[in-house]
C-alpha cells in the first residue's frame, strides 16, 4: 500500500533574478512501515521535500498523494486538518509547548481531534511508555534534558495514529547517548506500530538504522538504496 | 485546551505580565474610585432633593407655577388627596400653602418663599426636621403663642441673626478640635467681640493668624464661635388674598442647615394654620399637594398615573421640577464611560505592545503549532485569550482595590471643606461618601474585556501571518 | 558626532520595535494634550462668560463695599479719576454703576426689587444686556397664529409647552422650538411675524424710563408702558420713592435676578436715592484679559486711587466662583493624572521589554569590546530620539484636533444644552488653544522616559556577559 505517492514534484523560487531550482523532479513511493533516511549537502532540497510532504509547501509543479489524496487539492483549512489527523512532526529543536507538561503535551492533538478522556488518557500512557518516560509525564520541558523533549516529541507526534512520521534532523542537538536511545525507541515504534518514518538527516547514526536511504543532490534523487 | 495554554502563557514571563496586569489595575482602580467620588456627590445631591426639598411628585394648580399668584390654589384638594392616597405606592401625602413676600430684620431684608405646611405630615414627607442645627431650638417643638418659623442657615446669616463670638465655650471647642494653642493665643484680642456676618469675623482674624494657619483652622474657628440665640424674631410680609400687604412677626423656632444654599436662603416654614390666618385663606386650601412614594424606580409611572385622574391640575414628578437632576444622573453614566474608555484605550496601547512581543518571540513555537495542526481559528483565539486574560486579571484587582476603598471611605467620607463654599452654593454636599451602584462594575468588566479583545487584534494577525515553513527553519 | 549617528541608525534597524515604543510615547502625549485642552477650554469659556457677563476683571469700588454691599458704602464718582484710569494703557473705558434694594409695586402687587442704575451704552458693553432684551414671545394670540403657518408639527406641539416663554436669544427660542438649523431659515421669519415683541432700552439722563426683568413683568403684570412704583432706603436713610414707566423687559437667564431687576439710568438711580453724583462700583473695561494684563493692570490703577476707593479684582468679587474653579481645576488635574500613571506603566514596560530583546545583541557589543557606558550613552540617545520623535509625533497630531475644537468647539444637544443656555452660557465644550500647559504635558511625559532611561543604564551597566549572549 502506498502511503506516499510523489509524481514528478517541483520546487522553482523564483524571487530573485536567479531561478533556485530547490526539488527538480522527484517521483518517489513510500510504503507502510519504512523507515527512510533522505541524506545529501545543504542545498540538495532535503528541507524542502520535507516540506512539501507535510503540506507546510505547494508544489509548483508535479502531485503529491497521501492515501491517494492530492494534497494541492485542498483548501489551506483542509490542510491543516489534514496534517493534523495524518502527519506526525519531529523537529530539530522546538517541538513541545513550554506551558505543558509531557503529558498534556501528547494529549495536545487528541484533545484538538476531541477524543474522549479516556482514550486520551490511555493512549498517551502508552506512548510515554513507549519511550520510558512515564515517569516525566508531569514534568514542563524545562525540566528536561534535550533527549528526553526529543522522545516526547515522537510520543506526540504518534499520538493520533498518523500515516507517516517526517523527523527533520531530529538528532541534531543530542549527545551520542541520547541520540541513540531516540533512534532505537523510533524503530521500535516503526516496528510495532507500523508507522512510516522519514527521516532528513546528515547524522550518519541514522544512516545507518535507516531501512531505505534515499541521496539527494540538487534537487533530485540520486540514489535510493533499500538495505536489508 | 486552548483556553488553559493562553492563561499558562500569560505567566511565562511573569515581570512583563505583572508590568501591565498593575497598569491595569491602577487605572481601573482610580476609574472606578473617582467616578464613585463623583457619583456620590450626584446620588446625594438627588437624594437632597427629594428628602428635603421637592419630594417625589407635586400636584399644582396650572398656573401657580407661573405666576406666583395666592388666588391660583387647588380648587378641590379633597379629591386630589384621594387620587394620590389610592395610587399603589403613595406613601404619605400634605398640601401646602406657598406665598412669596420679603423677610426682614432690623438690617437686612430679602425675598423668600414661605411655606405654610402641616408640621406632623410633613415629618413623614420630608427629613427636614433632622437637619436643625443642635442648639438652635427645635422643629416646631415648644409651644408658643407666638408664630413660629423654622428657616435655613442662609437665611439666618443674610438677616444677620447669627452671631459669631469667641466666648470661653468657643475656646474651648476650639481646642477639642486640636487647634495648637499658639493659634488661639493669637486669636485672644478678639475674644467676646461679637461679628454680625461671617465676612466681618474672618477679615477680623485675617491680621492675627498666619495665611498657613487661616488654611487649616478657619472653618473650625467658625464653626466654634458660631453662635445664635434662640428666640429671635424675623417679620415676614407678604400679599394676603385680597392682595393686601400684610405681615407679622415670626418667631424663628429653629434653624436648619442642608448642603443646599439655595434651598437655604430661600425657603421658610410655617405652620399652616398661622398662614392661613395671616393671608385670609379659608380651610381646606392649598396652592401644592406634594405625595412622597415608596419605590424611586417608580416615579414616572406613577406620577403619569396621577397625571391621568387629574387632567385639570399640573402634576409634576422631581425629575420635571428640576432636570438638570435627573439629567446629571444620566451623565454620570456618560462621563464613567468615557472616562474609563480613556483609560482603557492607554491601557490597551501598552497590552498590545505586550502581546506584540509576547507573539514575535515565539515564531518558532506558533509555527511549530501551525504546522501539527493548530488551525487559524484556534491560534487567533489562543491569542486573544491571552490578552483578555492580561486584561480581567488587571481589572478585577483593580476593581477589588476600588471596591475595598470605597467601602473604607464610605463610612468615613472624604471631606473636600476646601471646596465647601463652591460645591454648596449649587446644591452639592463638599463631604463625599463615595458610592457606586453595581452596575458600574459589570459595565467596566465589560469594556475591560472588549479592550483585551481589541488589543490582540494585531498581535494576533502577525501570528497567524507567520509562515510555518519559515518559522520552524533551523539555522 | 559618531555615536549619535550609531544611535540613529541602530533604530531604523529595526524599525518595528523602534515605531512600537515611539507610539507608546506618542500615544501619551497625544491623549494629555487633548485632553487637557478640553478642560482647560471648557473652564475657561465658562468662567469667563460669568465674569464677563457681571462683574467683569476688575472694578472700582468703596473699600468696605465687598464685604458690606450696602448704598453706605458708595462712593463719590471723582471724574478726573475716571478719566485718569480711562487713559491707562489696557482700559477700554471705565462704567459706573448704582445698586441697591427697593420695593417695587405696581397694580396691587408688589416685590422686593433689586435697582441697578446703569450707564446705557457702557453696559451694554460690559455685560450685553441688549442681547438680553426680549424679542420674542409667545402669547396665545401669537401661538393661535402661527399654528395656522406652514411649520413642522413638532414645533407646534413644543409650542404648547412654552406657552407664554420669552425668548432675547432665537439660539433658546430654536432649542426649545425643536428647530433644526438648516429649518431655522424658512421658520424664524414666520415667528417673527406672529411672536416678535416690541422692545426698548434706556437713554442716558432720561428719569422716567426703567427696564425690568421678565420674571419681574410677569409677576407685576406689568408690561411695556406700563407704570411702577419704587421705594427704598436711600443714601444715609433718607426715604426714597417715584414712579417710572417701563420701556422694555429683559430676559436674564438666572432666575433669580430676572425675577427682581429693575434697570435704569444712573441718573435716574441717583436722584432716587438721594445720591447725587454716587457710585457703589464702576466695572473697568479692558483691552486684554489675560492673567499677567489684569494684575499689572490693578498694579498700576492701585497706585494712582484714591481713598475710601479700592480696586477689586474678579477673584476677589467672585470668590465662591473661584472656589468652585479652583475645585473642577484640581479633580481635571487628578484625573490627568491617572492617565499619566497607566501611561507612565506603558512606556516603562515598553522599554523593558526592548532591553530585555536586545540583550543577546548587548552582549555581543559588550563581549566584542564596546565599553559598557559607551554602550548606554548610544542606548539612552536611541531612547532620547524615540522620545523625541513621540513628543512631537504627539503635539503634532494633537493640533488639529485642538484648533478644530477651538473654531467649531463641541456643540451639546437637548437638556444638555437648555441647562447651559439657563445659566447663560453658550451650549459649547471648546479646546484651549497651545499654551504653557503644552510645554507642561511634554515635560512630564519626558520625566517618564527619563526614569525609564536611568533603569536602562543601570541593568546595561550590570550586564553579564555569558548570561546574556545565552538569551
Amino acid at each position: 500500500m502506498k502511503v506516499i505517492e510523489i509524481k514528478n514534484v517541483h520546487k522553482i523560487y523564483s524571487e530573485t533574478e536567479i531561478e533556485v531550482r530547490a526539488v527538480d523532479g522527484i517521483t518517489l513511493d513510500f510504503h507502510e512501515a519504512e523507515f527512510v533516511a533522505i541524506v545529501g549537502p545543504s542545498g540538495s532540497g532535503k528541507t524542502t521535500l520535507l516540506n512539501l510532504l507535510g503540506g507546510l509547501d505547494i508544489p509548483t509543479s508535479g502531485q503529491i498523494l497521501i492515501d491517494g489524496i492530492d494534497l494541492s487539492k485542498l483548501k489551506s483549512s483542509e490542510l491543516i486538518d489534514f496534517r493534523m489527523r495524518n502527519i506526525g512532526f519531529v523537529f530539530q529543536a522546538y517541538n513541545l509547548i513550554p506551558v505543558l507538561t509531557a503529558k498534556e503535551n501528547v494529549e495536545f492533538i487528541m484533545s484538538l481531534q476531541k477524543w474522549s478522556r479516556k482514550d486520551r488518557d490511555e493512549r498517551t500512557f502508552e506512548l510515554l511508555k513507549a519511550v520510558g518516560l512515564e515517569g516525566r509525564a508531569n514534568s514542563r520541558p524545562a525540566k528536561m534534558s534535550g533527549g528526553q523533549q526529543q522522545r516526547v516529541a515522537v510520543a506526540r507526534a504518534l499520538a493520533s495514529r498518523p500515516k507517516f512520521v517526517l523527523a527533520d534532523e531530529p538528532t541534531a542537538n543530542l549527545d551520542s547517548k541520547s541520540a541513540t536511545t531516540l533512534l532505537e525507541i523510533m524503530e521500535k515504534l516503526n516496528h510495532e506500530e507500523k508507522i512510516t518514518f522519514i527521516f532528513s538527516t546528515h547524522d550518519p547514526r541514522v544512516v545507518k538504522m535507516a531501512h531505505r536511504v534515499i541521496t539527494l543532490e540538487d534537487g533530485k534523487v540520486v540514489t535510493d538504496d533499500i538495505r536489508e | 485546551m486552548i483556553i488553559e495554554i493562553a492563561w499558562k502563557n500569560v505567566w511565562r514571563n511573569k515581570t512583563r505580565s505583572l508590568v501591565v496586569i498593575t497598569a491595569m489595575a491602577i487605572g481601573v482602580f482610580a476609574g472606578v474610585f473617582t467616578m464613585a467620588a463623583i457619583n456620590s456627590s450626584v446620588v446625594q445631591r438627588i437624594d437632597s432633593a427629594v428628602n428635603e426639598e421637592l419630594s417625589h411628585i407635586q400636584v399644582n394648580n396650572k398656573d401657580f407655577r407661573s405666576s406666583s399668584d395666592i388666588q391660583n390654589i387647588i380648587s378641590d384638594p379633597s379629591s386630589v388627596f384621594s387620587v394620590c392616597e389610592k395610587t399603589s405606592g403613595v406613601v404619605a401625602t400634605t398640601g401646602r400653602i406657598i406665598v412669596r413676600g420679603i423677610a426682614s430684620t432690623s438690617a437686612k431684608s430679602t425675598g423668600v418663599e414661605i411655606n405654610g405646611i402641616d408640621v406632623e405630615k410633613e415629618k413623614k414627607i420630608f427629613k427636614l426636621s433632622d437637619k436643625l442645627i443642635q442648639g438652635t431650638g427645635s422643629y416646631f417643638g415648644s409651644d408658643t403663642k407666638f408664630n413660629t418659623v423654622f428657616i435655613g442657615e442662609k437665611l439666618a446669616k443674610e438677616l444677620n441673626i447669627i452671631r459669631y463670638i469667641l466666648t470661653p465655650e468657643a475656646i474651648s471647642k476650639i481646642e477639642a478640635e486640636g487647634v495648637p494653642s499658639a493659634v488661639i493665643t493669637n486669636l485672644e484680642p478678639l475674644s467676646g467681640q461679637r461679628f454680625i456676618s461671617d465676612k466681618k469675623f474672618s477679615k477680623a482674624f485675617e491680621n492675627l493668624l498666619t495665611k498657613a494657619d487661616r488654611q487649616k483652622y478657619s472653618m473650625i474657628i467658625k464653626e466654634a464661635a458660631w453662635s445664635y440665640r434662640p428666640g429671635s424674631k424675623i417679620i415676614l410680609s407678604f400679599l394676603d388674598i385680597d392682595s393686601n400687604q400684610t405681615g407679622a412677626a415670626f418667631r424663628v423656632c429653629g434653624i436648619f442647615r442642608t448642603n443646599n444654599d439655595m434651598f437655604e436662603g430661600m425657603s421658610v416654614f410655617v405652620p399652616v394654620n398661622e398662614l392661613r390666618t395671616l393671608t385670609g385663606m379659608g380651610e381646606n386650601r392649598f396652592h401644592r399637594i406634594i405625595a412622597k412614594i415608596e419605590d424611586n424606580d417608580l416615579t414616572d409611572k406613577i406620577t403619569s398615573e396621577i397625571r391621568t385622574a387629574l387632567p385639570g391640575l399640573e402634576v409634576l414628578s422631581w425629575k420635571e421640577i428640576q432636570p438638570d437632576l435627573a439629567m446629571m444622573a444620566d451623565m454620570m453614566q456618560q462621563i464613567y464611560a468615557i472616562f474609563m474608555v480613556i483609560i482603557l484605550a492607554a491601557l490597551a496601547f501598552g497590552i498590545v505592545n505586550t502581546m506584540l512581543m509576547a507573539v514575535l518571540e515565539r515564531t518558532r513555537e506558533l509555527g511549530m503549532l501551525a504546522a501539527i495542526g493548530m488551525n487559524r481559528k484556534k491560534i487567533f483565539s489562543m491569542i486573544m485569550f491571552e490578552s483578555i486574560f492580561l486584561s480581567i486579571v488587571g481589572g478585577i484587582a483593580g476593581m477589588a482595590v476600588a471596591e475595598a476603598v470605597i467601602a473604607v471611605t464610605a463610612k468615613n467620607g472624604i471631606n473636600l471643606m476646601k471646596y465647601s463654599e463652591g460645591m454648596e452654593a449649587f446644591g452639592y454636599s463638599a463631604h463625599l461618601y463615595p458610592t457606586i451602584e453595581p452596575q458600574f462594575f459589570i459595565t467596566t468588566t465589560i469594556l475591560i474585556v472588549i479592550t483585551g479583545i481589541i488589543s490582540s487584534i494585531y498581535p494576533a494577525r502577525k501570528a497567524l501571518k507567520l509562515n510555518p515553513v519559515e518559522a520552524i527553519r533551523t539555522e | 558626532m559618531k555615536d549619535f549617528q550609531l544611535a540613529w541608525r541602530n533604530l531604523w534597524r529595526n524599525k518595528r520595535r523602534t515605531l512600537i515604543t515611539a507610539a507608546s510615547v506618542f500615544f501619551a502625549v497625544f491623549f494629555a494634550l487633548v485632553m487637557r485642552s478640553f478642560q482647560l477650554g471648557a473652564y475657561d469659556r465658562l468662567f469667563k462668560n460669568v465674569i464677563e457677563s457681571y462683574t467683569g476683571y476688575l472694578q472700582f469700588q468703596n473699600r468696605d463695599y465687598l464685604d458690606d454691599p450696602v448704598l453706605d458704602n458708595s462712593f463719590e464718582v471723582d471724574k478726573n479719576f475716571f478719566d485718569l484710569a480711562a487713559g491707562d494703557p489696557n482700559v477700554k473705558s471705565v462704567v459706573p454703576r448704582l445698586e441697591s434694594f427697593a420695593l417695587c409695586a405696581a397694580g396691587s402687587k408688589t416685590q422686593g426689587v433689586i435697582v441697578m442704575g446703569i450707564d446705557p451704552p457702557g453696559e451694554d458693553e460690559v455685560s450685553g444686556i441688549k442681547q438680553r432684551l426680549v424679542r420674542y414671545r409667545l402669547t396665545p394670540k401669537a401661538i393661535n397664529g402661527l399654528k395656522n403657518e406652514p411649520i413642522p408639527d413638532r414645533t407646534k406641539r413644543l409650542m404648547d409647552v412654552f406657552k407664554n416663554e420669552s425668548y432675547a436669544s432665537e439660539g433658546r427660542l430654536m432649542l426649545d422650538l425643536g428647530i433644526s438649523e438648516e429649518d431655522s431659515s424658512a421658520i424664524l421669519p414666520i415667528i417673527r411675524q406672529h411672536a416678535s415683541f416690541t422692545n426698548g432700552y434706556l437713554t442716558s439722563g432720561d428719569k422716567t424710563y426703567v427696564v425690568i426683568g421678565n420674571g419681574l413683568s410677569v409677576y407685576l403684570k406689568a408690561g411695556v408702558g406700563d407704570t411702577i412704583v419704587l421705594m427704598g432706603q436711600g443714601y444715609h436713610g433718607t426715604t426714597a420713592a417715584d414712579k417710572y414707566i417701563v420701556s422694555g423687559i429683559v430676559k436674564l437667564p438666572a432666575p433669580d435676578i430676572d425675577n427682581i431687576i429693575v434697570y435704569m439710568p444712573i441718573d435716574a438711580a441717583r436722584e432716587l436715592y438721594a445720591a447725587p453724583g454716587m457710585a457703589t462700583s464702576a466695572v473697568i473695561r479692558l483691552k486684554n484679559n489675560s492673567d499677567e494684563a489684569i494684575l499689572q493692570t490693578a498694579e498700576r490703577l492701585n497706585k494712582i486711587v484714591p481713598e475710601p476707593m479700592a480696586i477689586k479684582t474678579w477673584q476677589e468679587m467672585n470668590a465662591l466662583l473661584v472656589n468652585q474653579m479652583d475645585a473642577d481645576n484640581k479633580s481635571g488635574m487628578i484625573m490627568i493624572g491617572i492617565l499619566y500613571l497607566v501611561i507612565a506603566f506603558g512606556v516603562f514596560g515598553t522599554i523593558l521589554m526592548m532591553m530585555a530583546e536586545r540583550r543577546r545583541e548587548f552582549g555581543m557589543l559588550v563581549s566584542v569590546g564596546m565599553q559598557k557606558w559607551k554602550l548606554a550613552k548610544i542606548v539612552s540617545l536611541e531612547m532620547l530620539f524615540i522620545g523625541f520623535l513621540g513628543v512631537c509625533a504627539g503635539i503634532i497630531a494633537s493640533l488639529p484636533v485642538v484648533f478644530y475644537g477651538n473654531f467649531h468647539p463641541l456643540r451639546f444637544t437637548g437638556e444638555m444644552a437648555r441647562m447651559y443656555e439657563d445659566y447663560g452660557f453658550e451650549p459649547v465644550m471648546p479646546t484651549m488653544l497651545p499654551d504653557t500647559f503644552y510645554l507642561w504635558q511634554s515635560v512630564v511625559v519626558f520625566i517618564i522616559l527619563s526614569v525609564a532611561i536611568v533603569f536602562s543604564i543601570r541593568k546595561i551597566l550590570k550586564i553579564n556577559v555569558i548570561t546574556a549572549l545565552r538569551a
